[in-house]
């Protein structure tokens, strides 16, 4: 037999039971909708934890550090401990970084509590110095003005809360803070930089002399970089060998703590993709150092709601599973009904493979068409439950991608077939003699 | 004596029902010829409906062999039985059999459907063949809309359309009234006549043996005796083109 004869004598005999065909999809309807909806909450809650992460900053980053300690020590995932522990980073560190497949770019990072005069106003910040040609690179944004580039030196960018943070350092705390913020244009302005928490004021000490900066470019309030000043590494380690220096004449005393030029203590690495993050991430902790990412946190957000997806998933898994016992039920009273049917069409020349194909087609396309209408009630359902979850502000999301449906539309026909299976297989063992003498 | 398309060798037949045996055919030994109209007459249970399922192939025998054309029927495993029955074997039931949810076009192809013969020569060779049955106005009419004479005309086109070796009818006219049962065995025997095909029927009905050149009488699962059949009624028209 044909495949066109077949698919035409399949359709002609599920269109003669029209009700009982439509009663079967309707099964098939309604355990796809509820399996790609459910699904798709899963899905939903992922994307909308994504969006979450990517605003404290960029899931493509990895933050290394040494094991020598370092600002921030996260706990080394997992209890393998490697025998090898780096203790410091260098420009040759930073080199290897770079040769990991994957990687973008890397730069070394160190911070220093710094402050900055802008006229008569102060503002504070932890300063990040990086490797000024890596910073558009890192994925931040400049709302204003430029990243940093190669070849800056005493050049800052700023976090905006920055910008808006300034204050007169004359005034009482409390007039600080029941004055509006003043105004201040860092961009053009003459901004200076400071180790001096007191400068401005009658305890500033006159040894410290400010150095005056360049600020090139703003980035935007909130989120990672709000509160976050930028500046060259190699300007940034120079204010602190000079503040060591400074502090070791005063006190007489030499710090065998002393951070030396060229050694740090931590790095950012830039990933191509988030894909290659984990496993970049692998890489660097092979080498001995700790690798912490926001795909981590990212992950561990995943995991939590792992069992709530899970059972979604499963509510959706038991409604099809009726459905399928709904269409195997169907083709067995198909086969009862047809007995004597299916009898004749085997004396009169059709082969067990005809048969079985038969009811295999008929089975496959109940399951085909519930798919079909499945998805579509999910895709309105979908629309449903977002505009719900914004009303109630949750995270529960629905968000179904193609392949999503596709895969849907693939198990349900899948399903189909496997429900008619065991029917048609009996179908097919029928005796043709004892099915022609049925009444 | 002409060839024989089927040589049957010592079949029997046994039905075991709890500690009972039933010998419905008991050890029976038959040729039919090529062409030939051959009528196996007997009482209600003689056994002549077993003989021939077991000739069609529907049955395996408890014992002996079925020849057809130099290959042992009841060897074949299903799906050579499947091929055996789409190239050599015809069938008209007591009860038509047509499927109920095509028309009567589309149950006389379908012997060429499970043959994977495309749709326009298939439908072409049906309407020829319901032309002949005297139905073509009927073509697409489904079984419910037919009267049983008609049902039976077009199960008798379904069984030819292929140009099978051998038709077996089995009470081909049992539930039909007198006068349309000789329409059809005229209809039957003169599309046989016409293509030299062999025809085996089974009645009980000694009228209906007239249209056998051989009527083989059956009894208790044996052949009681063979009767050459002189007085052959002729089919009364060559196409059988008459209601
Ligand atoms: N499947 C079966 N199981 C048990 N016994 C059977 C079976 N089929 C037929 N028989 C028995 O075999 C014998 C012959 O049956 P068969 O159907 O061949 O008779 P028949 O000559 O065709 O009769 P009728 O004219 O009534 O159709 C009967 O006694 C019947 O009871
Ligand atoms: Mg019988």
């Amino acid at each position: 037999m044909s495949t066109s004869d077949m698919i035409k004598m399949a359709l002609r005999n599920l269109w003669k039971r029209k009700l009982r065909t439509f009663l079967t999809i309707l099964g098939v309807v309604i355990g796809t909708a509820s399996i790609v909806v459910m699904v798709s909450i899963g899905i939903g809650m992922n994307e909308s934890f994504q969006q979450q992460v990517e605003q404290w900053g960029s899931l493509q980053v990895i933050n290394v550090s040494a094991a020598g300690g370092g600002m921030v020590s996260v706990s080394n995932s997992g209890s393998s401990r490697n025998e090898k522990q780096a203790t410091e980073i260098t420009a040759s560190t930073i080199e290897e970084f770079k040769k990991i497949a994957g990687v973008e770019a890397a730069t070394p990072v160190m911070s220093e509590y710094l402050y900055f005069v802008c006229g008569k106003y102060m503002a504070d910040a932890s300063v990040k110095g990086i490797d000024p040609a890596s910073m558009e690179a890192m994925g931040y944004k400049v709302e204003q003005g430029r990243f940093l580039e190669e070849g800056d030196n005493n050049t800052l960018v700023f976090g905006a809360d920055v910008v808006t943070g300034f204050y007169n350092p004359k005034l009482s705390w409390e007039m600080r803070y029941n004055s509006p913020p003043p105004e201040v244009d860092v961009l053009n302005d003459k901004v200076m930089i400071t180790t001096d928490w007191n400068y401005g004021t009658r305890h500033a000490d006159k040894n410290l002399k400010p150095i005056k900066v360049d600020v090139v470019g703003i980035l935007p309030s909130g989120g990672e970089t709000g509160y976050a000043v930028f500046m060259p590494i190699k300007a940034l380690e120079q204010i602190k060998q000079d503040q060591q220096e400074y502090e070791e004449k005063q006190s007489g005393t030499k710090n065998v703590n002393r951070v030396k030029k060229g050694v740090y203590q931590n790095a950012m690495v830039k990933v191509a993709s988030m894909e290659e993050v984990q496993q970049v991430q692998d890489v660097i902790k092979e080498m001995g150092f700790q690798a912490y990412s926001l795909t981590d946190e990212l992950e561990t957000m995943k995991e939590t709601t792992k069992m709530l997806r899970m059972m979604l998933g499963a509510i959706g898994a038991i409604s099809l599973i009726v459905a399928a016992i709904g269409i195997t039920n169907t083709m067995v009273m198909a086969i009862y009904e047809r007995t004597r049917e299916i009898g004749v069409m085997k004396v009169i020349g059709a082969s067990l493979a005809d048969i079985k194909k038969l009811f295999l087609t008929e089975a496959a396309f109940i399951g085909f068409a519930g798919g079909f209408l499945g998805i579509i009630i999910s895709l309105g359902s979908s629309k449903i439950v977002n505009i719900i979850a914004v009303r109630t502000n949750s995270d529960m999301l629905s968000s179904i991608p193609l392949w999503l449906c596709g895969a849907s539309l693939v198990f349900a026909t899948f399903i189909g077939i496997a429900a008619g299976y065991l029917p048609a297989k009996r179908a097919m063992k029928l005796s043709a003699l004892s099915a022609i003498k049925t009444e | 004596m002409a060839e024989n398309v089927i040589k049957i060798r010592n079949v029997k037949k046994v039905y075991r029902m709890g500690q009972e045996k039933i010998s419905a055919v008991n050890n029976i030994s038959l040729n039919i010829a090529y062409g030939e109209i051959c009528c196996l007459l007997g009482k209600s249970g003689s056994g002549k409906s077993t003989l021939l399922n077991l000739i069609a192939g529907l049955e395996k025998p408890t014992k002996g062999s079925i020849i057809f054309n130099k290959r042992h029927i009841e060897r074949m495993n299903e799906d050579q039985l499947a091929k055996f029955r789409q190239q050599y074997v015809g069938f008209v039931f007591q009860s038509y059999n047509l499927l109920s949810t095509l028309t009567a076009l589309e149950n006389v192809t379908l012997p060429l459907i499970f043959r994977k013969v495309p749709a326009a020569e298939r439908n072409k060779k049906a309407m020829q063949m319901l032309e002949a049955v005297g139905l073509s106005e009927r073509a697409n009419h489904k079984p419910a809309q037919m009267s049983g004479g008609q049902q039976q005309r077009v199960s008798i086109a379904r069984a030819f359309i292929n140009s099978p070796q051998v038709v077996f009818a089995d009470e081909p006219t049992g539930n039909l009234d007198t006068k349309t049962t000789y329409e059809m065995m005229d209809l039957i025997t003169a599309l046989a006549q016409k293509n030299k095909q062999t025809l085996v029927i089974v009645t009980h009905d000694l009228e209906i043996a007239e249209y056998a050149n051989r009527i083989i009488h059956i009894s208790d699962g044996k052949i009681e005796k063979i009767q050459h059949n002189t007085n052959k009624k002729k089919a009364t028209v060559e196409g059988g083109n008459q209601i």
